[in-house]
């Protein structure tokens, strides 16, 4: 894998100081420059607009209107990640007045192979500013995931500190006032050439969806919510438990009210290549079985990832929209991201990159 | 200067349908160390004023004790302000310095100004208007930023007009803060009431001259530990809304609607005065918005903590009061806990007030039944020193429903202390 990337690596300098540095390098030797920072959803800066309602021309720092005091759009509502090995796309769908979902993607170098890391939070409404809360959280989760990776730590180990971390940044959040503290669900995924490591709490998804002979689709994780807790049981068929009122109703989150819930953490070897997808239920509640979802996700994810992402956000928006949606899908085995090259790093998404490479043989 | 104020604000965001009633609770607090002077700060400055009325010479303690707590509160101030002493009478002169200026203080001056307070004696009338001209000439001879005074009388204000007062009360406006006591019961609360609120202070009764020194001393204290002046309460609102009012609501109720000064399109600053370390204060902000569609959210307020410096106004904090319209009930009808503890307070000051003005005019209903709805507003939230204040004023045969009978007799002193302290809040649980 790393010699795929060596060619084109030759060329690659570090943006801030031009030193030359290899395609996959974390960090630039020369000036410690963060060479694969973190994307994060909720980084986009707020492009200065006219108000919507009374079409005054000054929107304050924190997105509202000088003039009529209407929430404009928070640079949130619609945002697409593509780091090219794997791509994001939320959406604030088209019931609720803001996007409480957040996601945050990296890559990564561990031992000279690359490494795709996602996390993706899910504020829950009836806390205090959720938006905040799952924004806050997968900053704070990103940052000692990607440490973790970088440093060869154990991911499994190096997930739960993630999830420490993003509920110390919620703690840190909190003040007092009606509703309950910040909280949000959480659900990590960490692939490496070998394996994709999964931690999660609430009810954001991950599901595997195997490609060409090992086309196998499987949901990954379990929810922490009342229906999750009553399919566990046996007790209700998941169709029935779904229909109930408070179905969704989440047992488990981060949050300062949280007091160190356990995260649950799993380790999947992949029989062959394929695509795993995080979401939040903005998506599988429109779609909730794993072959559904990957009968509209494959093959298209395996080499498309950022358009099969926004074709996922389509389909929930015409299916209702009634949530906050984010797809997440990332293409197993993990790619080298593209070269970096000054100037024109942001937004340049070469797009033969992820036809580049022929996971299958690398078996 | 640090920012380190903290803004918080207490509120149910979420509207119903049409709904365009916006209530929230905001709470200012202040660092507890290195509140940093603003730039060009030239200090501070007191100026204690006593009623030298011929009635504070019967009984003869009650001068005793005037000077004798004037000698407190100057033993209090610290070296370096600027300071005075001016006896109050028909007209006012001052007891110390004698130049008409202020002097700075030191062991010389404190000594100096305690020896010409043991001197002053009592006579002629009572003109609070115009002590406060005085003061307020005295206190621009020097350009401190933190200008402070304390106000003693025992009489009612007999040789000016109200009107009179009242000009004099506007002239010392946003210059200075004023404390006031009234020892004795011969005073007229509502008169002080009118110059302590005006101008920022406090107003209470010390119903035995015995009291005079520790309060004296405490009062200065308390300005001593003073130390970002001019801080105002910016509020902003949308286009077509508008400012029902603005209430400081603890430590003590106080109207601020009516203060509110342009300071920009769609926003005005309310005073709040001079700030100490870890002070915290809570105030209530009541707006009316134009309401928007369902799932839409809008800025109903944006409030700042605004501090004038000589390089002009800095903001110190701020909070954003937000509305959200719902169309889920469980939402839009949920009671905000501090905004519905405040409105009681505010009532509870309210119908205090109401209820000895109806006393006093002999309509004993209108007085049951307002004392009695006080009694029941006090149990409710907890408000001990008001319910204990209000049991010396009437017999309480239920408090929880409010059902009082007018007491027979009632000590003055006790009817002017529920009076002055109606407006003492306690805060919310949180």
């Amino acid at each position: 894998m790393t010699t795929a990337g060596a060619g084109p690596a030759a060329h690659a300098v570090c943006p801030s100081c031009g030193h030359a540095v290899g395609a996959a390098d974390n960090f630039c030797e020369a000036c410690r420059t963060e060479l694969a920072p973190a994307a994060v959803s909720g980084d986009a800066p707020v492009a200065a607009r006219e108000c919507a309602f009374c079409h005054a021309a000054r929107i304050t720092e924190d997105g509202y209107c000088e003039s009529c005091g209407r929430k404009v759009g928070s640079g949130r509502d619609h945002v697409e990640l593509d780091l090219g090995p794997l791509a994001g796309v939320t959406d604030k769908g088209l019931r609720h007045a803001r996007n409480e979902d957040a996601m945050a993607l990296a890559t990564a170098e561990r031992g000279g192979s690359p490494v795709a890391l996602a996390v993706v939070c899910d504020g829950v409404s009836s806390s205090r500013r959720p938006d905040e809360a799952s924004l806050a959280a997968v900053h704070a989760a990103v940052r000692v995931l990607l440490a973790g990776v970088r440093e060869g730590a154990d991911l499994a180990g190096a997930s739960r500190s993630a999830v420490a971390a993003a509920q110390e940044a919620l703690t840190g959040l909190d003040e007092p006032g009606p509703g309950d503290p910040p909280s949000a669900t959480f659900v990590s995924g960490v692939l490496t050439r070998e394996a994709v490591t999964l931690c999660w709490l609430g009810d954001s998804r991950a599901y595997w969806f195997g490609a060409g002979p090992y086309a196998e689709a499987r949901r990954l994780t379990t929810d922490d919510s009342l229906a999750g807790e009553l399919i566990e049981s046996g007790l209700v068929s998941e169709a029935d438990a779904m229909a109930l009122p408070g179905a969704h109703v989440v047992t488990a989150w981060v949050g300062a009210d949280a007091g160190g819930t356990a995260p649950h953490v799993s380790t999947f070897e992949p029989p062959g290549p394929g695509v795993l997808l995080l979401c939040s239920d903005g998506l599988w509640n429109y779609r909730p079985g794993a072959a559904e979802l990957a009968g509209l996700a494959m093959p298209a994810a395996m080499t498309d990832p950022l358009g099969t992402a926004r074709a996922l956000v389509r389909f929930a928006l015409e299916a209702g929209g009634m949530d906050n949606v984010t797809v997440v899908l990332a293409p197993f085995p993990p790619t080298a991201p593209a070269p970096r090259i000054p100037a024109a790093a942001v937004g340049d998404k070469p797009a033969a990159f992820a036809t580049e490479e022929k996971p299958a043989d690398e078996f | 200067m640090s920012s380190d104020f903290t803004v918080e604000i207490s509120q149910n965001e979420y509207l119903a349908v049409g709904g365009d009633d916006v209530n929230a609770i905001v709470t200012v607090t202040s660092p507890d160390t290195g509140l940093a002077a603003p730039a060009g700060d030239q200090g501070s400055a007191e100026i204690i004023i006593i009623d030298c009325s011929g009635s504070m010479g019967s009984p003869r303690t009650k001068i005793e004790q005037a000077r004798a707590a004037t000698a407190a509160a100057v033993d209090v101030i610290r070296d370096g302000v600027a300071f005075a002493v001016i006896a109050g009478t028909n007209n006012a002169q001052p007891i110390f310095p004698l130049d008409y200026g202020l002097a700075i203080a030191d062991d010389q001056t404190r000594f100096l100004a305690k020896q010409a307070v043991a001197g002053v004696l009592p006579r002629g009338g009572t003109a609070i208007g115009q002590w406060l001209r005085l003061a307020h000439s005295m206190f621009l001879s020097h350009p401190a930023a933190l200008r402070h005074a304390i106000l003693l009388t025992d009489g009612q204000n007999q040789h000016e007009t109200p009107q009179q007062l009242g000009e004099a009360i506007s002239l010392c406006e946003g210059v200075f803060s004023c404390d006031c006591r009234g020892v004795g019961t011969d005073w007229e609360v509502g008169e002080l009431r009118r110059i302590s609120s005006a101008l920022l202070g406090t107003v209470d009764i010390v119903p035995d001259p015995s009291g005079l020194a520790a309060d004296f001393a405490a009062m200065m204290q308390t300005a001593m530990g003073k130390q970002v002046a001019g801080v105002s309460l910016r509020v902003w609102t949308p286009q077509h809304a508008a400012v029902r009012f603005v209430k400081q609501v603890a430590p003590a109720v106080e109207d601020l609607t009516g203060r509110g000064v342009p300071s920009g399109p769609q926003a005005a600053d309310y005073p709040t005065g001079a700030w100490g370390a870890s002070e915290s204060r809570d105030y209530h902000v009541r707006v009316r918005v134009t309401p928007a569609g369902v799932g839409q959210e809008m800025l109903a307020a944006r409030v700042s903590l605004v501090a004038a410096t000589p390089s002009g106004p800095e903001v110190l904090g701020q909070g954003l009061v937000r509305a959200t319209w719902t169309d889920d009930e469980a939402l839009s009808t949920r009671i905000n806990g501090s905004v519905a503890h405040y409105t009681g307070q505010a009532e509870l000051a309210q119908v205090i007030q109401e209820g000895l003005e109806a006393r006093k005019r002999g309509d004993e209903d209108t007085a049951t039944a307002k004392l009695g709805r006080a009694v029941a507003l006090a149990e409710q939230s907890g408000n001990e020193a008001t319910a204990k204040l209000l049991a010396r004023v009437v017999d309480v045969v239920d408090a929880a429903s409010g059902t009082v009978r007018l007491k027979k007799r009632v000590d003055d002193a006790d009817e002017m202390a529920l009076d002055t302290r109606s407006t003492k809040t306690v805060r919310t649980k949180r």
